[in-house]
Protein backbone atom coordinates (compact mmCIF):
# COMPACT_ATOMS: atom_id res chain seq x y z
CA UNK A 1 0.00 0.00 0.00
CA UNK A 2 1.94 3.36 -1.13
CA UNK A 3 2.13 6.15 1.44
CA UNK A 4 -0.26 8.87 1.12
CA UNK A 5 1.19 12.56 1.25
CA UNK A 6 -0.45 13.56 4.29
CA UNK A 7 2.33 14.33 6.82
CA UNK A 8 1.31 14.57 10.64
CA UNK A 9 3.31 15.36 13.87
CA UNK A 10 1.21 13.40 16.00
CA UNK A 11 4.38 11.66 17.45
CA UNK A 12 5.93 14.90 18.15
CA UNK A 13 2.56 16.69 19.78
CA UNK A 14 2.60 13.19 22.16
CA UNK A 15 5.92 13.53 23.07
CA UNK A 16 5.30 17.19 23.96
CA UNK A 17 2.11 16.19 26.00
CA UNK A 18 3.86 14.54 28.80
CA UNK A 19 4.67 12.01 26.80
CA UNK A 20 1.36 10.77 25.95
CA UNK A 21 1.16 7.48 24.88
CA UNK A 22 -0.40 5.71 21.68
CA UNK A 23 -3.62 4.01 24.46
CA UNK A 24 -4.14 7.45 25.99
CA UNK A 25 -4.87 9.25 22.85
CA UNK A 26 -6.61 6.64 21.01
CA UNK A 27 -8.63 6.07 24.33
CA UNK A 28 -9.41 10.31 24.20
CA UNK A 29 -10.49 10.19 20.69
CA UNK A 30 -12.43 7.23 20.73
CA UNK A 31 -10.17 5.01 18.25
CA UNK A 32 -8.16 2.17 18.13
CA UNK A 33 -4.54 2.14 19.12
CA UNK A 34 -3.76 0.24 15.92
CA UNK A 35 -5.67 3.35 14.08
CA UNK A 36 -2.81 5.84 15.75
CA UNK A 37 0.01 3.84 14.87
CA UNK A 38 -1.72 3.63 11.35
CA UNK A 39 -1.88 7.62 11.47
CA UNK A 40 1.75 8.15 12.76
CA UNK A 41 3.20 5.95 9.99
CA UNK A 42 1.32 7.37 7.12
CA UNK A 43 -0.87 4.25 6.21
CA UNK A 44 -4.07 5.76 6.80
CA UNK A 45 -5.74 8.99 6.39
CA UNK A 46 -8.09 9.57 8.88
CA UNK A 47 -11.48 11.66 8.65
CA UNK A 48 -11.87 15.02 9.23
CA UNK A 49 -13.91 14.59 12.21
CA UNK A 50 -10.78 12.54 13.71
CA UNK A 51 -8.84 14.57 12.50
CA UNK A 52 -10.47 17.84 14.74
CA UNK A 53 -10.82 15.18 17.68
CA UNK A 54 -6.70 15.12 17.71
CA UNK A 55 -6.47 18.56 17.32
CA UNK A 56 -8.65 19.71 19.61
CA UNK A 57 -6.97 16.75 22.30
CA UNK A 58 -3.65 18.28 21.81
CA UNK A 59 -5.14 22.28 21.70
CA UNK A 60 -3.19 22.95 18.59
CA UNK A 61 -4.95 24.01 15.06
CA UNK A 62 -5.54 20.99 12.69
CA UNK A 63 -2.78 22.32 10.42
CA UNK A 64 -0.26 21.83 13.06
CA UNK A 65 -0.66 18.26 13.16
CA UNK A 66 -1.70 17.61 9.82
CA UNK A 67 -0.17 18.67 6.42
CA UNK A 68 -0.31 18.31 3.07
CA UNK A 69 2.38 18.15 0.53
CA UNK A 70 1.97 18.19 -3.10
CA UNK A 71 4.24 15.07 -3.95
CA UNK B 1 -1.40 -9.69 16.09
CA UNK B 2 -4.36 -7.83 16.45
CA UNK B 3 -7.68 -9.08 17.84
CA UNK B 4 -9.25 -8.16 14.17
CA UNK B 5 -6.47 -10.60 12.68
CA UNK B 6 -6.53 -13.08 15.26
CA UNK B 7 -10.60 -13.15 14.22
CA UNK B 8 -10.27 -13.19 10.69
CA UNK B 9 -7.68 -16.28 10.85
CA UNK B 10 -10.72 -17.68 12.99
CA UNK B 11 -13.09 -17.20 10.42
CA UNK B 12 -11.05 -18.37 7.47
CA UNK B 13 -10.55 -21.38 9.70
CA UNK B 14 -14.12 -21.76 10.55
CA UNK B 15 -15.31 -21.55 6.99
CA UNK B 16 -13.07 -24.55 5.80
CA UNK B 17 -13.94 -26.48 8.97
CA UNK B 18 -17.82 -26.41 8.52
CA UNK B 19 -18.20 -26.53 4.85
CA UNK B 20 -16.17 -29.58 4.96
CA UNK B 21 -17.36 -31.24 7.57
CA UNK B 22 -21.05 -30.92 6.27
CA UNK B 23 -19.77 -30.97 3.31
CA UNK B 24 -18.30 -34.47 3.95
CA UNK B 25 -21.75 -35.66 5.70
CA UNK B 26 -24.00 -34.68 2.22
CA UNK B 27 -21.86 -36.26 0.47
CA UNK B 28 -22.09 -39.48 2.76
CA UNK B 29 -25.34 -39.61 2.80
CA UNK B 30 -25.38 -39.05 -0.94
CA UNK B 31 -23.16 -42.20 -1.30
CA UNK B 32 -25.16 -44.28 0.71
CA UNK B 33 -28.30 -44.03 -1.58
CA UNK B 34 -30.35 -41.83 1.14
CA UNK B 35 -31.15 -39.42 -1.76
CA UNK B 36 -29.95 -38.32 -5.46
CA UNK B 37 -27.56 -35.40 -5.27
CA UNK B 38 -27.35 -35.49 -9.21
CA UNK B 39 -31.00 -35.36 -9.79
CA UNK B 40 -32.62 -34.30 -6.82
CA UNK B 41 -33.06 -30.63 -6.75
CA UNK B 42 -35.07 -29.61 -4.04
CA UNK B 43 -33.11 -31.92 -1.71
CA UNK B 44 -30.18 -29.34 -2.61
CA UNK B 45 -32.71 -26.58 -1.68
CA UNK B 46 -33.22 -28.00 1.58
CA UNK B 47 -29.33 -29.07 2.08
CA UNK B 48 -28.73 -25.17 2.08
CA UNK B 49 -31.27 -24.18 3.66
CA UNK B 50 -29.37 -26.45 6.68
CA UNK B 51 -26.27 -25.53 5.99
CA UNK B 52 -27.19 -21.83 6.46
CA UNK B 53 -28.40 -22.78 10.06
CA UNK B 54 -25.51 -25.02 10.84
CA UNK B 55 -22.98 -22.70 9.80
CA UNK B 56 -24.79 -19.73 11.60
CA UNK B 57 -24.84 -21.87 15.02
CA UNK B 58 -21.52 -22.96 14.70
CA UNK B 59 -19.77 -19.54 14.11
CA UNK B 60 -21.14 -18.27 17.29
CA UNK B 61 -20.33 -21.06 18.97
CA UNK B 62 -16.67 -21.04 17.60
CA UNK B 63 -16.89 -17.16 18.12
CA UNK B 64 -17.39 -17.63 21.84
CA UNK B 65 -14.71 -20.37 22.41
CA UNK B 66 -12.05 -17.83 20.40
CA UNK B 67 -12.97 -14.66 22.68
CA UNK B 68 -12.66 -16.83 25.71
CA UNK B 69 -9.11 -18.36 24.97
CA UNK B 70 -8.46 -15.41 23.58
CA UNK B 71 -9.16 -13.17 26.93
CA UNK B 72 -7.28 -16.30 29.21
CA UNK B 73 -4.12 -15.55 26.63
CA UNK B 74 -4.33 -11.77 26.92
CA UNK B 75 -5.81 -11.49 29.88
CA UNK B 76 -7.65 -8.92 28.38
CA UNK B 77 -11.44 -9.42 28.53
CA UNK B 78 -12.55 -6.34 26.43
CA UNK B 79 -13.12 -6.36 22.63
CA UNK B 80 -11.76 -3.98 20.56
CA UNK B 81 -14.07 -1.04 19.59
CA UNK B 82 -14.51 -0.70 15.93
CA UNK B 83 -13.42 2.19 14.79
CA UNK B 84 -13.73 4.24 11.15
CA UNK B 85 -10.45 2.63 9.98
CA UNK B 86 -11.97 -0.85 10.88
CA UNK B 87 -15.25 -0.07 9.52
CA UNK B 88 -13.14 1.23 6.14
CA UNK B 89 -11.28 -2.08 6.23
CA UNK B 90 -14.66 -4.26 6.24
CA UNK B 91 -16.16 -2.39 3.55
CA UNK B 92 -12.92 -2.60 1.02
CA UNK B 93 -12.88 -6.38 2.27
CA UNK B 94 -16.35 -7.80 1.60
CA UNK B 95 -15.74 -5.35 -1.91
CA UNK B 96 -12.80 -7.92 -2.61
CA UNK B 97 -14.83 -10.98 -1.30
CA UNK B 98 -18.22 -9.65 -3.76
CA UNK B 99 -15.49 -9.17 -6.71
CA UNK B 100 -14.51 -13.04 -5.96
CA UNK B 101 -17.75 -14.24 -5.73
CA UNK B 102 -18.96 -12.02 -8.70
CA UNK B 103 -15.83 -13.80 -10.61
CA UNK B 104 -16.79 -17.77 -9.85
CA UNK B 105 -20.63 -17.28 -10.10
CA UNK B 106 -19.92 -15.78 -13.63
CA UNK B 107 -17.44 -18.82 -14.13
CA UNK B 108 -20.34 -20.86 -12.89
CA UNK B 109 -21.72 -20.42 -16.13
CA UNK B 110 -18.90 -20.80 -18.45
CA UNK B 111 -18.61 -24.17 -16.83
CA UNK B 112 -22.30 -24.79 -17.38
CA UNK B 113 -21.90 -24.09 -21.07
CA UNK B 114 -19.27 -26.05 -21.53
CA UNK B 115 -21.32 -29.35 -20.50
CA UNK B 116 -21.09 -28.87 -16.10
CA UNK B 117 -23.85 -31.38 -14.69
CA UNK B 118 -26.39 -28.72 -13.07
CA UNK B 119 -25.71 -30.48 -9.47
CA UNK B 120 -22.06 -28.81 -10.13
CA UNK B 121 -23.74 -25.65 -10.16
CA UNK B 122 -24.36 -26.07 -6.47
CA UNK B 123 -21.24 -27.84 -5.35
CA UNK B 124 -19.30 -24.95 -7.25
CA UNK B 125 -21.45 -22.31 -6.08
CA UNK B 126 -20.42 -23.63 -2.47
CA UNK B 127 -16.98 -24.14 -3.48
CA UNK B 128 -16.68 -19.99 -4.69
CA UNK B 129 -18.59 -18.88 -1.38
CA UNK B 130 -15.66 -20.08 0.78
CA UNK B 131 -12.91 -18.66 -1.48
CA UNK B 132 -14.47 -15.33 -1.40
CA UNK B 133 -14.68 -15.90 2.19
CA UNK B 134 -11.07 -16.67 2.31
CA UNK B 135 -10.36 -13.68 0.20
CA UNK B 136 -12.60 -11.39 2.54
CA UNK B 137 -10.83 -12.28 5.58
CA UNK B 138 -7.46 -11.95 4.02
CA UNK B 139 -7.86 -8.91 2.68
CA UNK B 140 -8.93 -7.83 6.10
CA UNK B 141 -5.64 -9.00 7.46
CA UNK B 142 -3.49 -7.25 4.65
CA UNK B 143 -5.02 -4.02 5.19
CA UNK B 144 -4.52 -3.61 8.81
CA UNK B 145 -0.90 -4.86 8.56
CA UNK B 146 -0.39 -2.86 5.46
CA UNK B 147 -2.83 -0.05 6.15
CA UNK B 148 -5.80 1.21 3.96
Amino acid sequence: MSKNNIQNNIRKLRFNANEMTQQQLADDVGVSRQTIVAIEKGNYSPSLELAFRIAIEFKVPLEEVFSYEVL
Amino acid sequence: MTYQEKQSIVNIVSALLITSIYGSIVYQKHVLGQFDLTTDFKTWGVIFLIFIGVSIVSRIIIYIIFHILNAIATRDEKVPIEDERDKLINLKSTRNSFHAFSVGFMLLFVMLAFGMPIYGLFIFMVIFGVISEIIENSSRIYYHRKGV
